[in-house]
């Protein structure tokens, strides 16, 4: 599961803004929200017919192969860099 | 050394062949030796882990650069994720696809070819080379 996300947003005029996301607190912070959407999430997979805890696993697969994922988008002066560790 | 190869060279010590002669026994032998020495080199350092995207671009004389890594294993979680498309999803975007000149049934393709299709990814390259644009995409 990633542990942290930094963005870093270069600006042509200024200093380059940098944000350090840990991903446990927020996911925590998150929780009341995530009670009420795995619940919405499976309604969905009833009514679509699609497995609920194979979309789950699949899900939870797709979230724990994210660490090392990594987006440099660089144009003249200005960037973005993403990082998921 | 190689056996053949150590043997030649004792001829050639002794003066039983000339220098011509062991150049060419060791030249016939090479067709023998390439295979192992190919099979050493091509022997997989490690499984690549990374699916890389790498652009250098021009525009407006400004220089811009994309460089996005991104795991296989991501890849192979995505490929599970398109087995769980509903079929009337599909069947729409074949349609749309229909629509737009792209004839491809994907309720034919089956989440094994694809995870085959990632699998096979660490053995591709693509380079691109355009005077105001490079493209690479590799796996490390």
């Amino acid at each position: 599961m990633p542990q942290l996300v930094t963005v870093r947003i270069g600006r042509p005029n200024g200093r380059p803004i940098r944000i350090w996301v840990p991903v446990l607190p927020l996911v925590l912070a998150l929780s009341p929200l995530l009670v009420l959407a795995v619940p919405a999430a499976v309604v969905a997979c009833l009514r679509y017919r699609v497995s609920a805890v194979q979309a789950l696993s699949t899900g939870w697969r797709v979230v724990g192969a994210l660490p090392g994922a990594r987006f440099d988008l660089e144009q003249g002066r200005t960037a973005v860099h993403v990082a998921i560790r | 050394m190689n056996d053949q190869r150590k043997d030649i060279l004792d001829l050639l010590a002794e003066g039983k062949i000339t220098a011509t002669e062991a150049e060419q026994l060791i030249a016939a032998l090479e067709p023998a030796l390439a295979p192992a020495a190919v099979g050493l080199d091509a022997r997989p350092k490690g499984r690549p882990k990374y699916l890389r995207v790498l652009v250098d671009t021009v525009e407006n004389g400004e220089p811009g650069r994309v460089n996005v890594r991104v795991p296989l294993q991501l890849l192979r979680a995505g490929v599970r994720l398109a087995a769980l498309i509903p079929p009337q999803a599909l069947g729409r975007a074949n349609t749309e696809l229909g629509k737009s000149g792209i004839p491809v049934d994907l309720t034919q393709l089956r989440p094994e070819q694809l995870e085959a299709l990632v699998e096979h990814l660490d053995e591709m390259t693509v380079d691109i080379d355009q005077p105001d644009a490079k493209v690479r995409v590799f796996c490390e």
